[in-house]
């Protein structure tokens, strides 16, 4: 076995990669001589004798004539005691079925050849198996590209993107204020949204020297800690994480957010969301607390346009929206969802009860189109489902205010004069500071409150 | 082994020159010719001698072979054998001293041979484990021009030196007859008729260029292209071993006279392929390979020596085995050249620093080191 | 002196300082060259020093190969840019790739002398700027001076080095004068680096050979108009001293390459993918490039529209400066 020395088909010519038996000079049992012709081959551009490699024993012939045979596939296996293994014969003998020549049409000589140099006609050809992917790179990558930007002479000038800078200019921020933590000082994007929130540091504290948790957002190369097995668990961050995540960065770096609060009675509203339940009108409407909150809202964005606009960044405008397409937070299925019911200034309460409820379903199922996640101009969100009292929620991007509003606790409260149990809510309202400002909101979310206080005010503004 | 160089006085070079035949000394039939001039330029070499002639051909060729079987065992790229013309190369460089300098084209493996370089050396660039195989100073060749042409120039220019640094010794410069059509060549002739500088264009004309005849070249013999510059030309039989021998020493002669440059035309005949990815079926005749089979250069050599009496079935022997022997050797050499490192790729670019290209190998050197496999890059194809 | 006459004593230096040192070319010898820039020399040195060739551009570079294996320092002329071609193999396959072929055992310290680029009025073929198929090769190295002081101080340098030079002489310039200290030490600027004539702080202008005389004139013009411009003359084209240069745009964070060579793959093309790559968090603006269109050379009626000019390069640094 040792002796045995397989004859692959060597490099023929020019580009040429396989080649056909033609005829045999000598048969299995043969002694034969160093360079002594073993076989003629056939290639596209001439018959070919082949000498021996070898002085020994031929023990086989692995091709037949008439055979095409690919470059690199072995020939004929010869018994050489004492002889080295030539260049092309470096792997161990194989079954006949790796030597299985190949037909003449179609097939793809690289599927015939063994895992090291293949011979092909103009000097040695393609080398080994044609990979179909990548060689494995060592896990810690001790490549410092060469490509990579220089930060430390950074001659006095702030490092950043070019569209980092440029949102810069767009925001009138002077980069020289702002502090950089990406490597070498890189002004990344979190960096800016930070600074522009004004956080003294962007929403996850980052260890010096190290990009903050969007870097993938703000597009720095970050040197990752050394995992440790077991402590920790890495998930990929995509789909509606991903663009959650994406849209709260940009919703804290475009707008400024200031909130106000409201603590109320809504002892009567409470009590009409009972009534309506059993009301025929209202029979098969699922009628919620958030109904009577979503046409408080609406009854009260008529008066306060403000919070019903956008600011359009490109073209330096404010736009007032004329109609309200409302948004619900809805915690789905792979995450807050917030899609939206369109013009629901034009429907009735029973008509906007049913609407919700089946947008809140579907938002549920996963089951929200493009179109209703797109184009809000409000959004409401219940933070009370989750039993807590209020929260201060983060703008839709592109929206000037969102409310929300906690749970509804049975509380010790003012009332007629003396101290009863009244069912209690607390509404935040957070509000883009560029297009509303706090006397606005203020107002704004007194009407709602006035409304949610006495239902009876539905009446006088409907 | 050196052959002495023969004695003739340079008045008399110019005799030789105007002879205008064919130049043969050894008939195709090994018979001494008899009337041609230049049996004065040989007179010197004797049984001895002739059976050295004949041992450096038989080895030459036997080399040859060997790496002609070592290509088609998958050991060598490529291969441009020399077979069938191992009287024009060994015949020519046995007239060289050992301060000339040669310009060969890609096959005077026969030249190289004779210079002394190593036949294992002579492979490297072959094989592709380097673009050159010795130290040109050394042996008094210069690497392989695979350019057509590009080393008659080069010649030319040696030669220029040569006479700057006022030394007696000449350059040669070897090509074949597709390279007179290049324009290097025409140019190299102008040069060294211009500043008539000594340098010897020998022009081994084997009849085919890959698949075309010499005829596709040239109408007029290549000998008499010199003429246009005022260089006279010599046509010599390329199987003749001793004419070439003469022919050369006489072109050499008038070098070192300081009576410029000469071509000379060894009429010769590709026996085998271009190289080894040419097949000559496609564009030749077996007829005509047979008939210059008849012609063969080391036949007619060793029907001389028997026909004297000077060369026996144990001098016969003696060649055989000194052939194979080196063939042997040449087969264990070249089997055991190693492929370069990566690191070798970035070698010897320039002589001194060069930014870029240290940049280039660190980066390359990183990149390498971040593999767990060291496999051999894929092939861009 | 002017640029043309610090040549002749630069090379006049050289073959004194080293007798190998043989100057090839046509015309060069009794005529002194058709720019006069080996005007005196074969006189002086003798016609196996100065030697007039036969009129073959390939002829001569080979015969320069051949004498360099010899062990001479052979330094070419090449009448003039547009004339280079014929002699492109010998450049390319020879003279750049001898040393690496050989393994370093063969020398090849060979200079190559073209005059190059346009703006005199010429006829076809005469004002060719080429550097950029020789910056591409490997082996070589390609130098331009800018004014008098340089030329003098690198012919020097290009004929002591013992690569291959492309030396470009910027023929426009030949008649420009300069300060020349013919006795300063040739080691106070090496051959390959860049040089800042001109300081600024808005917008880097990076120009080699004729185009730097134009960037200063630019820069001038800029600062009248209250940009400051700082000017980079890179004297090397192969290799690029990137160091200096990207030191100049990381002070400034803009960058204009100018060349008389065409915009389309020019060296400029290089460079600015380079810096790009390299200061990318410097930069307030792309990497932008002035050069000719992508026609070959026009008739001299029309040069003054194909090659660039002051107006032309400000308008790139003003489209810097705009850069929102």
């Amino acid at each position: 076995m040792s002796d045995r020395r397989r004859f692959l088909l060597p490099d023929l010519g020019e580009g040429l990669t396989e080649a056909e038996i033609v005829a045999w000079h000598v048969a299995a049992g043969d002694e034969v001589q160093l360079n002594q012709v073993l076989v003629e081959v056939e290639t596209e551009k001439a018959v070919v004798e082949l000498p021996s490699p070898y002085t020994g024993t031929v023990v086989e012939l692995l091709a037949a004539p008439g055979d095409t045979v690919a470059v690199g596939a072995p020939i004929v296996a010869i018994d050489a005691p004492g002889a080295e293994p030539g260049a092309r014969d470096t792997i161990p003998a194989a079954t006949a079925a790796d030597a299985a020549p190949t037909e003449k049409a179609g097939r793809k000589p690289a599927e015939n050849v063994p895992a090291e140099n293949v011979a092909v006609l103009v000097g040695y050809g393609p080398s080994g198996v044609v990979p179909s992917r990548r060689r494995r790179r060592r896990s810690a990558h001790p490549e410092q590209p060469a490509s990579a930007p220089a930060p430390p002479h950074n001659g006095g000038r702030p490092l950043a993107a070019p569209p980092v800078r440029f949102m810069a200019r767009q925001e009138g921020v002077d980069l020289g204020d702002v502090v950089g933590h990406g490597p070498g000082g890189i002004i990344t994007r979190a960096d800016l949204a930070a600074h522009l929130a004004g956080a003294p540091t962007p929403a996850v504290a980052p260890v010096p020297g190290r990009a903050p948790v969007a870097a993938h957002l703000a597009g720095t190369t970050t040197q990752a800690a050394a995992p440790v097995p077991g402590r920790e668990t890495r998930s990929p961050v995509r789909g509606i994480q991903k663009h959650m995540a994406e849209a709260m960065l940009r919703s804290v770096a475009t707008a400024p957010q200031a909130c106000v609060f409201l603590t109320l009675d809504v002892t009567s509203t409470t009590d009409l969301v009972e009534r309506l339940r059993r009301n025929r009108h209202f029979e098969g409407a699922h009628v919620t607390m958030l109904t009577l909150v979503a046409r408080a809202v609406l009854l009260a964005l008529r008066e306060h346009a403000a919070l019903n606009s956008s600011w359009d960044e490109a073209t330096v405008e404010v736009v007032t929206k004329h109609y309200v397409n409302l948004g619900i937070a809805v915690a789905g299925p792979h995450g807050l969802v917030v899609p939206n019911i369109k013009d629901a200034q034009d429907l009735t309460l029973r008509d906007l009860a049913a609407a919700l409820s089946d947008l809140t379903s579907r938002a549920r199922a996963a089951r929200s189109t493009t179109a209703d996640l797109s184009g809000g101009t409000f959004t409401i969100t219940n933070v009370g489902v989750f039993g807590v009292d209020a929260g201060v929620p983060l703008l839709n991007p592109g929206e000037a205010g969102i409310l929300a509003f906690g749970a509804v606790q049975r509380r010790p409260w003012e009332h007629d004069g003396g101290v009863a149990l009244r069912d209690v809510v607390t509404l935040s309202l957070a509000f883009d500071h560029r297009l509303v400002d706090g006397q606005a909101a203020s107002r704004f979310l007194a009407e709602v409150g006035e409304v949610l206080t006495d239902p009876t005010n539905l009446i006088a503004l409907v | 082994m050196a052959i002495a160089q023969a004695r003739v006085p340079t008045e008399r070079l110019a005799e030789f020159v105007h002879f205008s035949g064919l130049v043969q000394l050894i008939s195709v039939d090994g018979q001494r010719t008899v009337g041609c001039p230049y049996w004065d330029l040989v007179g010197d070499v004797d049984a001895a001698q002739l059976r050295d002639l004949y041992r450096d051909m038989a080895i030459v060729r036997r080399l040859d072979a060997e790496a002609m079987a070592l290509q088609r065992q998958g050991e060598l790229a490529l291969w441009a054998p020399l077979l069938g013309q191992e009287a024009a190369q060994v015949g020519s460089a046995r007239a060289l001293k050992p301060d000339d300098f040669v310009f060969p084209s890609y096959r005077e493996h026969g030249v190289a041979y004779c210079r002394g370089v190593d036949p294992v050396d002579m492979l490297r660039m072959w094989r592709g484990t380097a673009l050159s195989g010795w130290d040109p100073v050394d042996y008094g060749i210069a690497t392989p021009a695979i350019i057509v042409g590009s080393q008659a120039l080069h010649a030319t220019g040696y030669a220029l030196g040569i006479v700057l640094d006022g030394r007696t010794s000449a350059a040669l410069a070897y090509f074949g007859d597709g390279a007179p059509s290049e324009g290097d060549v025409a140019e190299a002739l102008g040069f060294a008729a211009s500043f008539g500088v000594p340098v010897v264009f020998f022009c081994q004309n084997n009849q085919w260029a890959i698949s075309e005849p010499v005829r596709l070249q040239s109408h007029a013999s290549i000998a008499q292209r010199g003429q246009g510059y005022g260089i006279p030309g010599i046509r010599v039989d390329g199987n003749d071993v001793l004419a070439v021998l003469a022919a050369t020493r006489l072109a050499l002669a008038r070098a070192y006279a300081g009576q410029g440059p000469t071509l000379v035309e060894a009429v010769t005949y590709r026996m085998g392929p271009h190289t080894t990815s040419d097949d000559p079926t496609k564009y030749r005749s077996r007829g005509e390979e047979e008939q210059w089979r008849a012609k063969d250069p080391l036949a007619r050599l060793r029907a001389l020596l028997h026909s004297e009496g000077v060369a026996d079935d144990r001098f016969e022997d003696g060649v055989e085995a000194a052939a194979a022997e080196a063939a042997a050797a040449l087969r264990e050499g070249v089997l055991a050249l190693r492929d370069p490192e990566p690191a070798a790729m970035f070698e010897h670019v320039y002589a001194g620093p060069h930014a870029l290209l240290d940049e280039e190998r660190a980066a390359y050197e990183r990149y390498l080191a971040g593999f767990d496999e060291m496999a051999e890059p894929a092939d861009p194809s | 002196m002017s640029l043309g006459k610090a040549l002749n004593a630069g090379l006049r230096q050289a073959m004194t300082r080293d007798p190998k040192v043989v100057l090839m070319g046509e015309d060069i010898g009794r005529l002194g060259g058709v720019f006069r820039v080996t005007d005196g020399l074969q006189r002086d040195f003798g016609d196996r020093r100065v030697i007039d060739t036969p009129l073959a551009e390939s002829g001569v570079v080979g015969t320069a190969v051949g004498l360099a294996v010899r062990g001479y320092r052979p330094v070419c002329e090449i009448q003039f840019d547009g004339f280079v071609y014929p002699a492109f193999d010998q450049i390319v396959s020879q003279v750049a790739k001898f040393r690496y072929r050989n393994e370093g055992r063969v020398p090849m310290p060979v200079t190559i002398r073209v005059p190059y680029g346009g703006g005199i009025g010429a006829v076809e073929h005469h004002s060719e700027s080429p550097e950029a198929y020789f910056a591409h090769t490997a082996g070589l190295r390609v130098v331009t001076p800018s004014d008098a002081a340089d030329a003098h101080r690198m012919i020097q340098q290009a004929i002591a080095s013992d690569d291959p030079v492309i030396f470009f002489e910027p023929k426009r310039r030949y008649w420009d004068k300069g300060e020349v200290d013919e006795d300063a030490p040739l080691d106070d600027l090496p051959l390959h680096r860049a040089r800042v004539v001109a300081e600024g702080t808005d917008v880097t202008i990076a120009a080699y050979g004729p185009m730097v005389a134009t960037s200063l004139e630019a820069a001038g013009i800029g600062a009248e108009e209250g940009t400051s411009v700082e000017v980079v003359d890179l004297r090397s084209v192969s290799p690029v001293d990137f160091e200096t240069l990207e030191a100049s745009v990381r002070k400034t964070g803009r960058l204009v390459v100018v060349h008389e060579a065409p915009v389309y793959c020019g060296v400029g093309a290089e460079i600015a993918a380079r810096i790009s790559e390299r200061c990318f968090y410097n930069l307030e603006s792309p990497v932008r490039r002035v050069g000719s269109f992508a026609t070959p050379y026009p008739p001299s009626k029309l040069e003054g529209h194909y090659l660039p000019d002051a107006d032309r390069i400000l308008a790139e640094v003003d489209r810097c400066l705009d850069q929102p």
